[in-house]
């Protein structure tokens, strides 16, 4: 029973992955037929908005004010000794920003984080791809193998970070199997191969996912008329089924960046801080800088930094959310 | 008995080949990989994957001296390191932290979400569309960018009120929830659209009112989605670094913080206890492994959303 699930089965799970991405706005209510004016003016009438308070209560404070708050504190002069009275620290305009462009390595840790994410990003798709590919068909032990495969997604990044921080050290069971004893890999230069290394072990099964969800959008008709073709398997992969992957690994490739580019526990569990200049990233520069330097103020206008960052994928996401939507006629506004 | 044995038997016989049938027609026409290629790469990414897991397993039974060695397969086995890490690496404590955080997260995330949800799907109003977005734009901003802000406002809150905040579980809390709340809603928002609006409609005409019909139609309906979210809001709470590393005092760490503590503090001096390290690291992502394989039919739409890491 736990070998070979049937067709169904397979479908099944893959319709719920595609759950997520469907339309942002399906109209709420189309009021159709009889009554219709009258059902939609009651309902304006007693629209629960009250439910909405709670959530809406949570991000005006812990999300909205916060990030107004951290515009304000990047353009103070903030340390250890003004922090406990903020609201009356000097206030020196846009000098934050040119120290951390001028004389921190703030360039050097963008470069970091931009290089290290896209490459990251991209190794994990030629194994993600396969994997999707080898578990499309039915085999014994197939349900097993997709269990595994994902497991390396889920384990928390703290764990993985712990453990390879094991694995990779000079005497470490990776280099004992290598036979490269001695050679560091938490520190020096090869740290950042090191980061994307664990990076897209522990990142690869998103792309996996994403894949399956492709490979099911292709119809059955597909798969006949390449057969009565007599396309090989390489031709077929190649002219038939990887242009239905261009979407999903769009989308895998922007959310997977954009979880690299914001990912902090990682580097600073796998190589502790300060971390080796090769592998400084983004977010540790700006974690080091405050809570370590004390520098706050200079570490708010790093902050912004990474917003700025972030922006470019992220905006590229959206507008990929809505286009999938683009058939909904609320959506068109 | 017997003859409920001998219909089980039929229907499990008769489906099988059902199975068997269908599938080798089916799978004839949509094989994608030549069987030798199929299987190098699945024992390729099968051992890539399996392999660390295994490692972490082993390497918790051994002594860190064999650790440190680089021994994969240990040379002594022991359980010394899962009796030791519950008073070496403060887990128990830190376990217990992250119980009530990431548990409370998970359950209120939740409630919240459905509520909110309810509103967006079911209610037009003026900026619900701009609300959908930011549901979107919410779970991308970097954490980086909200922790110090929030740590001062937390900070200066606390002071005006007399209220300890920062170093609280109940702050962690705070935090965490309204984190998890955009994806929580997110989840819940897609999952809405999908049931019949006509249940609603007439438990309304039977004088329901909108907290009964959440309460009684569809809280009932939508534990399928209640599932991710709850799940994925309390993933958040267990495996933060970040805050929970300034926000929380010794007493109120979370095992994330305390593992990581743990293992800078094994820098320089002797043998790092590499056993206990690869023990913690077990106990801690066993439970949430477990819980993902027995909902991952679920959960899998979790991810493809783009949640977690």
């Amino acid at each position: 029973m736990s070998d070979a699930p049937d067709r169904n089965e397979s479908t099944g799970t893959m319709t719920m992955t595609k759950v997520p991405t469907v339309n942002l706005d399906t109209a709420a209510d189309v009021p159709t037929g009889v009554g219709e004016q009258h059902r939609s003016r009651r309902r304006r009438r007693d629209r629960p908005m009250w439910m909405l308070a709670p959530g809406a209560l949570l991000i005006g404070v812990v999300i909205v004010v916060p990030l107004l708050i951290g515009v304000y504190l990047s353009l103070l002069d903030l340390d250890q000794y003004t922090l406990r009275d903020w609201l009356s620290a000097p206030f020196i305009g846009l000098q934050n920003y040119i120290e951390a462009v001028t004389s921190t390595n703030l360039l050097g840790a963008v470069w970091v984080s931009v290089s290290y994410s896209v490459l990251a990003t991209t190794l994990t798709i030629p194994l993600g791809v396969a994997a999707a590919i080898a578990t499309q068909n039915a085999f014994r032990g197939r349900t097993a193998m997709r269990s595994l495969f994902l497991i390396p997604y889920i384990i928390p990044t703290f764990v993985v970070g712990t453990v390879f921080r094991t694995v990779l050290q000079p005497e470490g069971v990776l280099n004992s199997a290598l036979g490269m004893e001695g050679t560091l890999w938490l520190n020096g230069p090869n740290s950042y191969w090191a980061l994307i290394f664990v990076q897209v072990w522990s990142a690869w099964p998103f792309v996996y996912l994403l894949t399956l969800a492709g490979l099911q959008s292709v119809d059955h008709e597909v798969h006949e008329a390449s057969a009565l073709d007599g396309a090989g398997w390489w031709r077929k992969l190649t002219h038939v089924i990887f242009p239905y992957l261009r979407g999903p690994l769009a989308l895998a490739v922007v959310i997977a960046t954009l979880h690299h580019l914001n990912n902090f526990t990682l580097p600073f569990v796998l190589f502790g801080v300060p971390a080796p200049s090769a592998v400084e990233v983004l977010p540790i520069l700006t974690y080091v800088t405050g809570f370590q330097s004390l520098r706050f103020g200079l570490s708010a206008a790093m902050a912004i930094f990474s917003l700025i960052l972030v922006l470019i994928p992220l905006l590229v996401y959206l507008r990929a959310v809505r286009l999938d939507s683009g058939t909904d006629k609320g959506e068109q506004r | 008995m017997s003859s409920t044995t001998r219909l089980v038997t039929q229907q499990t016989i008769r489906r099988a080949a059902r199975r068997t049938e269908r599938q080798s027609a089916h799978d004839e026409v949509t094989r994608l990989l030549p069987p030798w290629i199929l299987a190098i790469v699945l024992i390729v990414l099968g051992l890539i994957a399996a392999m660390p897991l295994l490692y972490i397993g082993l390497a918790s039974l051994n002594s860190d001296l064999g650790v440190a060695r680089g021994e994969f397969w240990p040379s002594t086995f022991t359980l010394d390191n899962y009796v030791n890490v519950w008073t070496s690496v403060g887990l128990a404590s830190g376990i217990a932290n992250s119980l009530i955080v990431a548990g409370s997260v998970a359950v209120l995330s939740s409630v919240i979400a459905i509520g909110t949800a309810y509103v967006l799907v079911r209610f037009p109003f003026r900026g619900r569309l701009a609300a959908l977005r930011s549901l979107v734009g919410f779970q991308s901003i970097p954490g980086t960018l909200l922790l110090l802000p929030i740590f001062v406002l937390f900070a200066s809150i606390g002071s005006v009120i007399g209220v300890q905040i920062i170093g609280t579980l109940w702050g962690l809390i705070l935090t965490y929830l309204t984190f998890a709340l955009p994806f929580s809603t997110w989840i819940m928002v897609t999952y809405l659209r999908g049931l019949p609006i006509s249940l609603e409609e007439a438990a309304r005409i039977d004088g329901a009112s909108h907290f009964g019909v959440l309460w009684r139609i569809i809280l009932p309906l939508s534990w399928p989605g209640l599932i991710v979210s709850t799940f994925f809001a309390f993933l958040l709470g267990w495996n933060d670094v970040m805050f929970a590393s300034v926000m929380t005092t010794p007493d109120t760490r979370t095992v994330a913080v305390a593992l990581q503590i743990f293992g800078a503090a094994q820098e320089g001096g002797g043998v790092p206890l590499y056993g206990q390290m690869m023990a913690s690291s077990l106990i801690c992502a066993v439970p949430v492994v477990l819980l993902f394989l027995i909902f991952q039919r679920h959960l899998v739409s979790g991810l493809t959303s783009g949640s977690v890491k």
